[in-house]
């Protein structure tokens, strides 16, 4: 094995599972999830070169966000392509938006993670910033940096997102917001 | 309404503030029963969650694909003479330049290589080639440990996407020693582990495409035999000589046209 292929390996597969949390959080699918680690992973190691400084796990979660949403747009390009050119193209489009994902099916099914089943149903945009701060425990500023938004939408956004998820907890256990201490 | 002070206690909870500020944060929450209750609702979502959220990890599967792909990452990273030892499509750009370069010989040459690069150049062949030499590294050669076939092959039902032959040829020197699934060509595939002498014979086999393959490779000193059995591509794989692995070759072949009414 030669030394650059070493040196990446020691430096960035610690942070492979990290990688792969986010990117199944942020796909909520086993096989895209593999997909886009799987590419971030090259396209890290294409660019290792480049990579400076000592935050190694910000640069690959940054990498694996741009591969997942580089094939969540394919994705949309795709399911958005030729319709149907009768009247049933409206239809079809209405279901496609609300069939449920097999993963999320799979979750109600197997009922002994409540809080997979609470994440899933946030907001990519609110479930990105819980699985940042509150699983990979990374500060604003590595959170700015993989999500590319200033800090104060960091926190403003991470404070939404913690209400949001609170709210759907106590919906689940039945306890009124207002019994709250 | 909320607190104007509730992102500063926010960042107090998340350690992003500074001894001085935390000190007045301190003081504020003593004064303000909101922010009293958002610290503690901040504390119990956080453990509930961490604790009531599966902790996802990279399968061994994934890890196998990400090292087969860095592994071909590198070798297009080589020098191309090392590249051309190992050939695989990222190679096309050694042979654009034999074309371009030189004479009418070497363009015959390089049409030569066009026709069989299908052949030669499969991904397929480096990655079983590849995989035979992970299993031999310890603790990778076997999942399911028997000499049995009833215990190996009831055992792929739950770990690969296919059900190949399995069978002792103890008698004939062809040990069976068990069974592994590998992660070849995008599916698990059924690995069947033989020993012959000192000799380690790996059976690959998964569900065919139709794609064409090479009746026989060598690579990095391994030799590679392919058939194919129903809807099944078989490849045996070591570091025995050609005749010893077309012993066993021949005996599965001969098996599974024999137990095909089954």
């Amino acid at each position: 094995m030669d030394d650059r292929r070493g040196r990446f390996e020691a430096q960035v597969l610690p942070h492979l599972d990290a990688a792969y949390r986010f990117a199944r959080w942020l796909s909520r699918s086993p096989s895209d999830a593999d997909d886009a680690v799987q590419e971030a992973i090259l396209r890290a190691f294409r660019a290792f070169d480049s990579l400076r400084g000592t935050d190694t796990k910000a640069w690959l979660l940054t990498i694996v966000r741009n591969c997942h949403s580089t094939a969540l747009k394919q994705q949309q390009r795709r399911a958005s392509g030729p319709l149907p050119e009768d009247g049933d193209a409206q239809m079809d489009e209405a279901m496609i938006a609300t069939a449920p994902d097999p993963e999320s099916a799979a979750i109600r099914r197997d009922d002994e993670r409540t809080f997979d089943r609470l994440m899933a149903a946030l907001s990519a945009e609110h479930r990105e910033v819980l699985v940042l701060r509150e699983i990979e425990e990374m500060d604003y500023r590595e959170i700015a940096a993989v999500t590319n938004l200033p800090i104060g939408t960091v926190m403003s956004r991470l404070a939404r997102a913690r209400a949001a998820l609170k709210t759907r907890w106590l919906q689940e256990t039945g306890t009124k917001p207002h019994a709250m201490p | 309404m909320q607190c104007p002070d509730s992102l500063r206690v926010q960042a107090f909870f998340d350690g992003e503030v500074d001894a001085v500020s935390a000190a007045e944060i301190e003081r504020h929450t003593e004064g303000c029963a909101q922010c009293r209750a958002l610290l503690q609702e901040l504390e119990r979502t956080r453990t509930a969650l961490r604790q009531g959220v599966t902790d996802f990890r990279a399968s061994p599967a994934l890890r196998a694909r990400i090292s087969a792909a860095l592994d071909q990452e590198s070798i297009g990273r080589a020098p191309p003479r090392r590249a051309s030892a190992r050939a695989s499509w990222r190679t096309q750009p050694f042979w654009l330049g034999a074309v371009s370069g030189l004479g009418a010989s070497a363009v015959a040459a390089a049409l030569l290589f066009l026709l069989l690069a299908p052949l030669l150049n499969n991904p397929l062949v480096d990655d079983l080639a590849d995989a035979h030499m992970r299993s031999l590294m310890p603790q990778h050669l076997i999942d399911v440990v028997s000499t049995d076939k009833h215990t190996v092959k009831p055992w792929f039902a739950g770990h690969a996407d296919v059900s190949p032959v399995v069978a002792d040829f103890g008698d004939r020197g062809y040990r069976l020693i068990g069974g592994r699934a590998d992660y070849i060509d995008h599916q698990r595939s059924a690995v069947v582990v033989y020993q012959h002498g000192a000799h380690v014979i790996n059976v690959f086999s998964w569900a065919a495409d139709g794609r064409s393959l090479p009746k026989s490779a060598t690579r990095s000193g391994f030799r590679l035999l392919f058939w194919r059995a129903g809807d099944l591509e078989y490849c045996a794989v070591s570091d025995t000589g050609w005749d010893e692995l077309q012993g066993l070759v021949a005996l599965l072949a001969n098996l599974n046209s024999s137990d095909l009414p089954k």
